[in-house]
């Protein structure tokens, strides 16, 4: 319940306060968006599964956001930024869509 | 979805409930290949049910309340995160502000390129238009030289008629004694004076006019003309008399054949009978 409250307030507070993003930070904003959002839905089905653990959720959350970040870098100073970016979010897409069909099966049975 | 995340919080029941099922779900699950660390991790826990609950009642009682406050700040910054990105992109105006940094360059150079092609062009009409005003100015000042011309040409040519001082020349042949070659001495002597425009009779002298002897009258370019014979001539009257005039000129010469002559000087004399401008059949202009 807390965790779910700490996502309703971070993004009553993103839309309430609209910090000015640090250009350095601006182009991975998205993706890590995107990696975290990988992790949460793995986290929920693992926790659905049972077998949740906080620790590897924080590890994979943050490793997920970090790595995300560290592709679109690279990508950026390789100059393929753009094509590593559009994998990166097809890939985490993929996960998202098999983690959601995981979840749906839990809660729909189906 | 919310409640089920809150199952590890809640107590045993439902989480048992599900790990039931878990045996039927497990091939499905297994289907989805793109596991996720916590889905793959629990591959041994699967082998042992105890394992897995020690896992989870270590779990359990002491840190659920820092497991849910880091689980709650990451989720913060996560919405955080969404909410922020959200509000930028649909941010109006700035359709840029997202790009990334090689977008904007290419659009920069885009727009450079761009700014480029439309400055060559601009230049480029810039000298057409003044070439263009140029060219008009030019063509409208040789029209008027052409038309000036042209007046001028016409009055030599007969084509216009012309009016200025000059004399009027009237030969009286009552004896029918005056010839052709007579009235062409006096055009000659005429033009030797710097004669204009000549008209005889009411027939224009021009540079192709002939004259011939008919009978006992005169032709002029093939119009028969009587006495007596009327010069108008647009000239300088004070050249002009004189020459007529001078000692065994025209004058004296067709008085010896009992012509009278009578030249007198006007100010104002009117050549108004015109020629019709005629192609030339053969000659053509050799100038550009």
């Amino acid at each position: 319940m807390i965790a779910v409250l700490g996502l309703v307030v971070g993004v009553v507070v993103g839309l309430l306060v609209r910090p000015e993003i640090p250009a350095v930070v601006e182009p991975y904003l998205p993706i890590a968006v995107v990696a975290a959002l990988d992790a949460v839905f793995g986290g929920l089905r693992a926790m659905l599964d049972g077998i949740f653990d906080d620790k590897v959720f924080v590890v994979s959350f943050l490793s997920n956001v970090v790595v995300a970040a560290l592709i679109v870098f690279l990508g950026d100073k390789l100059g393929v930024g753009a094509q590593l970016s559009t994998g990166v979010v097809v890939v985490l897409g993929i996960r998202i869509f098999s983690n959601a069909a995981a979840i749906r099966r839990h809660v729909f049975r189906a | 979805m919310n409640n089920e995340e809150e199952t590890p919080e809640t107590p045993r029941g439902p989480e048992h409930r599900l790990r039931k099922e878990l045996p039927q779900e497990r091939p499905a699950a297994a289907d989805a290949p793109g596991a996720v660390e916590e889905a793959a991790e629990p591959k041994e826990p699967e082998a042992g049910l105890t394992g897995r609950q020690r896992l989870a009642q270590g779990l359990w009682p002491p840190r659920v309340s820092r497991a849910q406050l880091i689980v709650a700040l990451l989720l913060f910054g996560l919405g955080f995160g969404l909410a922020v990105q959200v509000a930028s992109n649909s941010d109006s105006g700035s359709a840029l502000r997202g790009a990334r940094q090689e977008d904007l360059v290419r659009i920069l150079d885009e727009l450079d390129d761009r700014t480029q092609r439309l400055q060559d062009e601009k230049q480029g009409l810039e000298d057409q238009r003044s070439e263009l005003e140029n060219s008009s100015d030019r063509a409208e000042e040789a029209r008027k030289q052409t038309a000036e011309k042209e007046k001028q040409l016409g009055i030599l040519a007969g084509t216009v008629a012309a009016q200025g001082p000059g004399i009027t020349m009237t030969i009286q042949d009552t004896k029918g004694t005056v010839q052709a070659d007579m009235l062409l001495d006096a055009i000659q002597e005429l033009r030797a004076a710097g004669a204009e425009a000549i008209q005889v009779n009411g027939v224009r002298v021009v540079a192709s006019t002939y004259l011939s002897d008919s009978g006992k009258s005169v032709s002029v370019d093939g119009n028969k003309i009587t006495q007596p014979y009327r010069f108008q001539v647009i000239g300088k009257p004070q050249d002009l008399e004189p020459a007529l005039n001078i000692p065994g000129g025209v004058v004296q010469t067709l008085e010896k054949e009992q012509a009278t002559v009578a030249v007198e000087r006007s100010t104002k004399i009117v050549v108004d009978a015109l020629r019709a401008a005629e192609q030339p059949d053969y000659a053509r202009s050799s100038s550009q």
